[in-house]
């Protein structure tokens, strides 16, 4: 395939975006990562999300259903790191309880929803934002949207293959993996031990 | 019974919006609640944008509140009204397309009697009339004809409502409605008659002003469907957008046509006796 | 039964011992369905995959497959096939011809309901007048379904590809259904020795965990949602989330890419890439495309190959790259559409140079003989 000379990054992109795989970003393999569009090495990722996660003004994470409903041990688990992570870098949440269309419509206050995520977005003035726990159709579908309509700086922490719509993505993320996460943005907020 | 995926992982519970802390706290999943119970639980339906006055709604409501086991039920729709309510109802719903959802569901229920041998999965058709009775009664008859152990509940408003009011094969002879211009040429299509000879164990009608014998039947339907085999239950859901009366004469038109008729199969009977509903 | 051991995908696609059999294309692919560990197929009669689907019934009834029934119609068929997916079973069906145009609306609903699907079509013409003979015309309308799809030229691909189609199909990141198409009668009909893996290896289960929509059987969360897209509102921003969903579908296709490559193999087969005139071909055209071929350059006329076995997705790149060279490209085919000339000249530069002849359709066959006068009129022109 042709190396793509398209670019993930920040908009208010377009009228109607196109989907990064479409433009010949392709997901990374195991113990790479994607920052906007290109691959890279996981720990390069890993520390461009910390630096982004500190240096955002006001950055949210956006749990999914795979992680706020306690469906098993893993989903349990895996929340509870997220949570302890959003804390380690500051961030609030606004939980995406589920998928449905909402009626009449969502608080944006509250929640954001896969179908139109620019609203949540906009209402809080959200800079930065991390989602984990969605699933992958549904994910993509966001994160295409916001990369459409906003500004917002966009990272999947996914516990598949990752995500070519977000700004950054990490995969095969687990609780583990989160709790890694959260040492390096602990780390790197308390400045290098001397 | 605490339903897993309607617990909210620790230390999320404050975040969610209030509607899902009642649906966790107060939802009537695993705790075998009916009609008597409306009013004392978290229902499963959530806001919703079908018209004022809709018996369709009301009867999906009841419904749900109905249902045996709603935490193992999953619910085939199909295009028409239902297909805008079904998403706001707490239950795995899919919307076919037109026509198919019983030969959906059918595929649906055999994956997952394979998948999970130690659980009753209740799959529930709930459709329209036009969804029913004219484009999927291919699918229906032969759901029933090949025995499979499917709920079919038909939300009768004698119209295609959702399109804009025309004919259906449930509408009576003489209407008059969009593309029918001169009145309706052919009677209601015998759709109970015709469930009892198609292998059906559990056959009723009823309307959506009866709502503790409509609970009642949705329980029965459900349970010989899971051990016996297909069931179908017809409710009347009187329709004033298209057959345009005031919104609030919906019950009052329902009870007026109501037929109630129920037909039980012998060891349908016998089912239905041991578990005293 | 058997008793039979799960073995790593491309382990037996590449490296398991094979074992020859004399198969006709029928009976290839009801041997790959034996291997897929299916769970649920679901079959209706049409000619000429009837055979196939006779097959996958004995398999079921030996104990390879655990639920199988007859279906009331092919649209029906493939909604069970849905239904069964969106339960979390791995799925086997197959039709032809005038059975893929009666199911035709569900095939959009599987690739937007993101169900890896793995369907085999046995192509026929369609009506009127009334034929069950080879034509492939059907292929030209599953191209724009969302769906990906795979050509196979015999009996041997059909056999992998079939395999490779379920591997493929279900990554998370893909997941959408997969075409298998052959030409009926040509490749379900005729007898050849085919390679067949070990019948006690079979392949992993499907890992429902993995999906990336919510497999409907109230264990997953969550329970609200839209599995099928949004129906709810009219306003921009429900035109805009159908419009992404409709994209994230073709990027699901985009993303298979790396995966064929890995588990399918080429796209496109190519002999002589550099000579003057290529023909490009897919399905049985390019075995008789072959034939003329070897016999032109036999009478020292430069004359070029390129198969393509993927159609959807579509090697662009390649095909691109492969036209630049020749003086002139034939296409032959078996449709009176030529879906795949039509799809290369939209794609290329220069596509005065593409000439989509010769085409036979309806049963008739490819006589070498036909593509040859295509080549000596090239060449005169």
């Amino acid at each position: 395939m042709a190396i793509s000379s398209y670019r993930v990054i920040p908009g208010p992109e377009s009228y109607l975006s196109p989907a990064a795989a479409s433009m010949g970003v392709v997901l990374p393999e195991k113990g790479e990562a994607l920052i906007e569009g290109k691959i890279v090495p996981e720990e390069e990722a890993i520390e461009k999300i910390t630096e982004k996660l500190i240096l955002a003004k006001n950055p949210f994470f956006f749990p999914g259903p795979l992680i706020l409903w306690a469906w098993n041990e893993k989903a349990i688990a895996k929340a509870k790191a997220v949570k302890e992570l959003a804390e380690a870098a500051g961030a609030k949440i606004i939980p995406m309880p589920d998928y449905r269309p909402k009626y009449p419509m969502i608080n944006p206050e509250e929640e954001i929803n896969p179908n139109h995520p620019n609203l949540t977005i906009w209402h809080n003035k959200i800079d930065t934002c991390v989602f984990v726990g969605v699933h992958c159709h549904y994910a993509n579908l966001a994160l295409k949207i916001i990369r459409g309509g906003t500004d917002c700086y966009t990272i999947a922490l996914c516990g598949q293959a990752g995500h070519e719509d977000a700004m950054i993505t990490l995969r095969d993320i687990h609780s583990e993996e989160v709790q890694k996460l959260t040492e390096v943005v602990k780390r790197a907020k308390g400045g290098t031990p001397q | 019974m605490k339903k897993n995926i309607a617990t909210i992982s620790p230390g999320f519970e404050d975040i969610m919006p209030e509607e899902y802390q009642d649906l966790v706290n107060d939802g009537p999943y695993g705790r075998g609640l009916g009609i008597k119970n409306l009013g004392t639980f978290k229902e499963l339906i959530e806001e919703h944008p079908l018209c004022a006055g809709c018996g369709l709604a009301l009867a999906i409501r009841l419904t749900a509140a109905s249902l045996p086991a709603p935490e193992d039920t999953i619910i085939v729709g199909t295009t028409g009204c239902n297909s805008i309510l079904m998403p706001q109802l707490a239950i795995h719903n899919i919307h076919s397309l037109f026509g198919n959802q019983s030969s959906l569901a059918a595929g649906l229920k055999r994956a997952l009697k394979l998948r999970y041998p130690d659980k009753n999965k209740d799959v529930v058709v709930m459709a329209g009339d036009g969804g029913i009775a004219d484009i999927g009664l291919s699918p229906t008859l032969h759901t029933w004809l090949r025995r499979e152990n499917l709920t079919t509940i038909m939300l009768d408003n004698e119209s295609y409502s959702n399109t804009g009011g025309q004919e259906s094969g449930m509408s009576c002879e003489g209407a008059v409605l969009n593309m029918a211009p001169t009145g309706k040429k052919f009677p209601k299509i015998p759709m109970p008659e015709i469930a009892k000879d198609s292998g059906c164990a559990y056959v009723a009608t009823v309307s959506v002003a009866n709502a503790r014998r409509l609970g009642r039947m949705v329980k029965r339907a459900i349970l010989v469907a899971r051990e016996i085999g297909p069931t179908y239950l017809q409710i009347f859901v009187p329709c004033p957008t298209n057959y345009k009366f005031s919104t609030s004469e919906t019950l009052k038109r329902a009870k007026e046509r109501e037929k109630i008729m129920e037909y039980i199969s012998s060891e349908a009977e016998k089912l239905i006796k041991e578990a005293n509903i | 039964m058997m008793e039979r051991k799960v073995v790593d995908p491309e382990y037996m696609f590449k490296r398991a011992p094979r074992e020859k059999k004399f198969l006709i294309g029928n009976e290839a692919v009801a041997e790959a369905v034996k291997r897929a560990n299916v769970d649920i197929a679901i079959a209706y009669p049409i000619t000429p995959q009837s055979e196939a689907t006779h097959i996958v019934g004995d398999i079921y009834a030996e104990g390879y497959i655990k639920d199988y029934y007859r279906g009331e119609d092919e649209f029906n068929v493939m909604s069970a096939i849905a239904g069964a997916r969106m339960g979390g079973a791995r799925t086997f069906t197959a039709t032809s011809g005038p059975g893929t145009l009666r199911a035709f609306e569900m095939f959009p609903l599987w690739a937007g309901a993101r169900l890896p699907v793995v369907c085999a079509f046995m192509c026929r013409g369609v009506n009127s007048p009334l034929t069950i003979q080879p034509d492939n015309i059907e292929i030209g309308w599953l191209m724009d379904t969302g769906m990906l799809i795979f050509h196979a030229e015999n009996p041997q691909e059909f056999f992998d590809m079939t395999l490779q189609a379920y591997i493929v199909a279900e990554q998370p990141d893909v997941h959408i259904p997969i075409g298998v198409c052959v030409d009926g009668f040509f490749v379900t009909h005729t007898r050849e020795i085919v390679e067949v893996t070990p019948e006690d290896e079979m392949l992993p289960p499907y890992d429902p965990s993995t999906s990336p929509v919510p497999i409907m059987d109230m264990e997953v969360p969550p329970i609200r949602q839209m599995r099928d897209p949004f129906v709810m509102k009219s306003n921009y921003i429900s035109y805009n989330t159908h419009a992404s969903w409709q994209q994230e579908v073709r990027a699901a296709g985009e993303r298979a890419k790396k995966h064929i490559a890995r588990y399918v193999g080429k796209f496109i087969e190519v002999t002589n890439p550099d000579a003057e005139i290529l023909l490009i071909a897919s399905g049985t055209a390019a075995a008789q495309a072959r034939v003329a071929m070897e016999q032109a350059r036999e009478k020292g006329m430069d004359v070029g190959l390129a198969k393509i076995r993927v159609i959807r997705p579509f090697p662009e790149d390649e095909v691109r790259e492969l036209a630049e060279n020749p003086r002139i490209i034939i296409v032959p085919e078996h449709n009176i559409v030529g879906w795949l000339a039509r799809e290369i000249k939209s794609r290329i530069d220069n596509s005065g140079k593409v000439r989509g002849h010769p085409r036979v359709f309806g049963g008739m066959t490819m006589p070498p003989e036909f593509i040859m006068e295509e080549i000596v009129n090239g060449r005169a022109r």
